[in-house]
């Protein structure tokens, strides 16, 4: 076909050696609602803001924060739309492992086949690059994990993080709260605290979500729980 | 069936082609035999189940047919063709007796079993027979055959449904095949039942045709004694 | 004739007391012939990890060398070393992908856990079917007859050596009565920090 002779991609580099694309990707990160994520000793926690875009947004008919298999959780910085896409291919992916190997596949495993997908679009014809930042978290080998997972593909694992908009300051906020033997409530509690810094209005139990994964899987908080740790935050 | 559509109505279409229908002669009810020869006895064993594929007829139907004072017939397979086959063998036994004014002998009602099978050459008695019985001098001996005649005396034989399960057993442990450091000894009759035994437990395990009891038919000068002895009945 | 019986061959494998042993015979040949009398149908596929195919031999070495392939891939993508039963996952995934044209080989898998050390034994039919039995597991052209000795001689908590024993006089005597399979046999026992694999002669008729 004479359309794909010309299908070449759309990140190419610039003269100095940069891939202009990924790093537009990367400020469409830099400008979406903030997310953070904690591993906590017994579990871990990620936690995103959901600010609408008016007052007349039903905030319960999307989430941020998704479940991708029993013990793996994710949520995201940037382009709803993109960060979808990705939901469906990670869930598709997990199942595809459990159906080669019957067991859950390990967050290692997911965050890499997740990333090499996010970089193919850096690299294929006719496409552009994921306008999102990941937060995968998971519950494996009796340990838990968190990793992020970037629009270039590049993924890092932490022990705590934050991503979006003003990340710079939730993750200096989170390297003074953050000790080693955080158990996961405290941990949920850290994640609200460090939405609240710098949070536009007043935090609602609506207004932002968490998901939490330990050894017994993964799950998102309802309002009414969520409710609860605001509750204890003056 | 196809239909033909006339008036409004649906009516049969009668096929005015051929339609071969079959008709199988044979079925296999299933059983087992096994049989031990000693010095001055023979033990016959059989199972009691009677069935036909998944479904069973009785779970009390000895295979074991005492022909003489000191022979015993065991017979599976097909068991229309067993009645058949041992009703024909004990009218001809009658008929040597009358004429011979003595009783046939083991080996020579070997012979003459095979004799009968081979008669039916290319309409064969679907059976498996081990013929056990102490022989002129006094000794134990089995005689296996095959559907069309062919037979050999050995010391000991497994017949039936579960025949090749029991076979390689016997072998190693009354032939003490692959057995280093052992001397062949005539086997006692105590060890002959209890291994006979033994061997229906393990084919009532694995072969959906062999279960439910044995019988067992101990021949020695004095005559032939009956035991029974449960298998599982599942 | 059936093409899984047309090259010969049989394979048993039985838990233990913290072991596992896996046995096969050593004969290749083409129906009533004989052509070698050094084919192995059991292969490592890890420090505690054995694979039987017994079958259609070249499916053998292709299903053996394919299996491998998979294993050397997802080793080095997860790196670490694949449980028994994910393994036999592996192999069954492989095996229905050609549900329709299958390979003709009824693997066996034994092996102890990498993490616990449980013994682990499992066979499946051509297609990929499990069966992960408590005692033993038998595959091949004999395993009616390898039945009738398993259920015979194998008892539970067999040690290391007994287990050799059992093994070795199951496969021996049940491939005797069998004239597509024999001509020696190779007995591998997996324990803990010891694989001892012999070599057995047997009647060679």
């Amino acid at each position: 076909m004479a359309s794909e002779r010309y299908s070449f991609s759309l990140t190419t580099f610039s003269p100095s050696g940069k891939l202009v694309q990924i790093e537009y990707a990367l400020a469409a990160v830099e400008a979406g609602a903030r997310s953070v994520g904690i591993k906590a000793s017994n579990g871990v926690v990620i936690a995103t803001e959901k600010v609408p875009k008016s007052i007349l947004v039903d905030e319960h008919s999307v989430h941020r924060v998704e479940e991708v298999s029993k013990h793996i959780g994710m949520v995201y910085s940037g382009m709803g739309p993109d960060y979808r896409l990705l939901v469906k291919t990670a869930r598709k992916k997990a199942q595809q492992y459990s159906l080669v190997y019957q067991e859950e596949i390990p967050t290692a495993q997911l965050v890499q086949r997740v990333a090499s997908v996010m970089q193919e679009y850096t690299q294929s014809g006719g496409v552009r690059p994921f306008g999102v930042s990941l937060l995968i978290c998971g519950w494996d080998n009796n340990r838990p994990y968190l990793f992020q997972c970037d629009p270039s593909g590049a993924y890092f694992a932490w022990k705590a993080t934050a991503m979006g908009k003003n990340y710079i300051n939730g993750k200096t906020f989170l390297e003074k709260r953050y000790n080693e033997d955080l158990e996961l409530e405290d941990a949920v509690h850290t994640a609200i605290l460090t939405l609240k810094e710098g949070f536009e209005g007043q935090i609602t139990a609506d207004n932002i979500e968490v998901g939490i994964c330990d050894a017994s899987g993964f799950r998102r908080l309802d309002p009414n729980s969520v409710k609860d740790y605001l509750a204890n935050i003056p | 069936m196809a239909m033909t559509e006339g008036a409004n109505r649906y009516l049969p279409d009668y096929s005015s082609h051929p339609v071969q229908h079959h008709f199988s002669p044979y079925s296999d009810n299933g059983g087992s035999i096994v049989s031990i020869a000693g010095d001055d006895f023979v033990v016959i064993g059989s199972d009691t189940r009677l069935s036909s594929g998944f479904s069973i007829h009785t779970r009390e139907q000895s295979k074991l047919f005492q022909v003489s004072n000191s022979t015993v017939l065991g017979s599976t397979g097909c068991w229309c063709d067993t009645l058949t086959l041992t009703r024909l063998v004990e009218a001809r036994m009658k008929m040597y007796e009358h004429s011979h004014n003595k009783v046939m002998s083991t080996p020579a009602i070997a012979q003459m079993l095979s004799t009968m099978m081979y008669y039916k050459r290319f309409f064969p008695y679907y059976v498996s027979n081990v013929l056990a019985g102490l022989d002129t001098e006094g000794k134990g001996c089995v005689f296996s055959y095959d559907p069309i005649g062919h037979f050999s005396r050995s010391d000991y034989r497994a017949g039936g449904s579960a025949g090749a399960l029991l076979q390689p057993l016997l072998d190693n442990q009354i032939g003490l095949k692959n057995q280093e450091g052992v001397t062949a000894a005539p086997i006692p009759l105590k060890r002959a039942v209890a291994i006979l035994k033994d061997v229906f437990i393990s084919a009532a395990e694995r072969d959906i045709y062999t279960g439910d009891g044995i019988e067992i038919k101990i021949i020695t000068k004095d005559g032939v004694r009956t035991e029974s002895f449960g298998l599982r009945k599942d | 004739m059936s093409i899984l019986t047309y090259n010969g061959g049989a394979i048993v494998a039985m838990k233990g007391d913290n072991c596992v042993a896996i046995a096969s015979d050593l004969r290749f040949g083409v129906q009533a012939q004989t052509l070698a009398l050094d084919f192995e149908k059991v292969f490592p596929m890890g420090p505690h990890l054995y694979l039987g195919l017994p079958g259609l031999a070249t499916d053998t070495l292709t299903v053996r060398d394919r299996l491998k392939f998979r294993l050397n891939l997802y080793e080095l993508r997860e790196s670490r070393k694949i449980h028994p039963k994910t393994f036999s996952a592996l192999v069954s995934n492989m095996l229905y992908e050609r549900r329709f044209g299958p390979y003709f080989v009824e693997p066996v898998i034994a092996g102890l856990d990498p993490v616990t050390f449980e013994p682990y034994v499992c066979n499946m039919d051509l297609i990929g079917c499990i069966n992960e039995p408590e005692d033993f597991v038998v595959a091949g052209s004999c395993t009616e007859q390898l039945y009738g000795m398993c259920e015979a001689l194998w008892e539970p908590n067999l040690k290391p050596d007994d287990l050799f024993e059992t093994c070795s006089q199951a496969i021996v005597n049940a491939f005797d009565r069998d004239a597509v399979s024999g001509w020696g046999a190779i007995v591998h026992i997996i324990e803990k920090d010891k694989i001892t694999s012999r070599k057995i002669k047997t009647r060679m008729d």
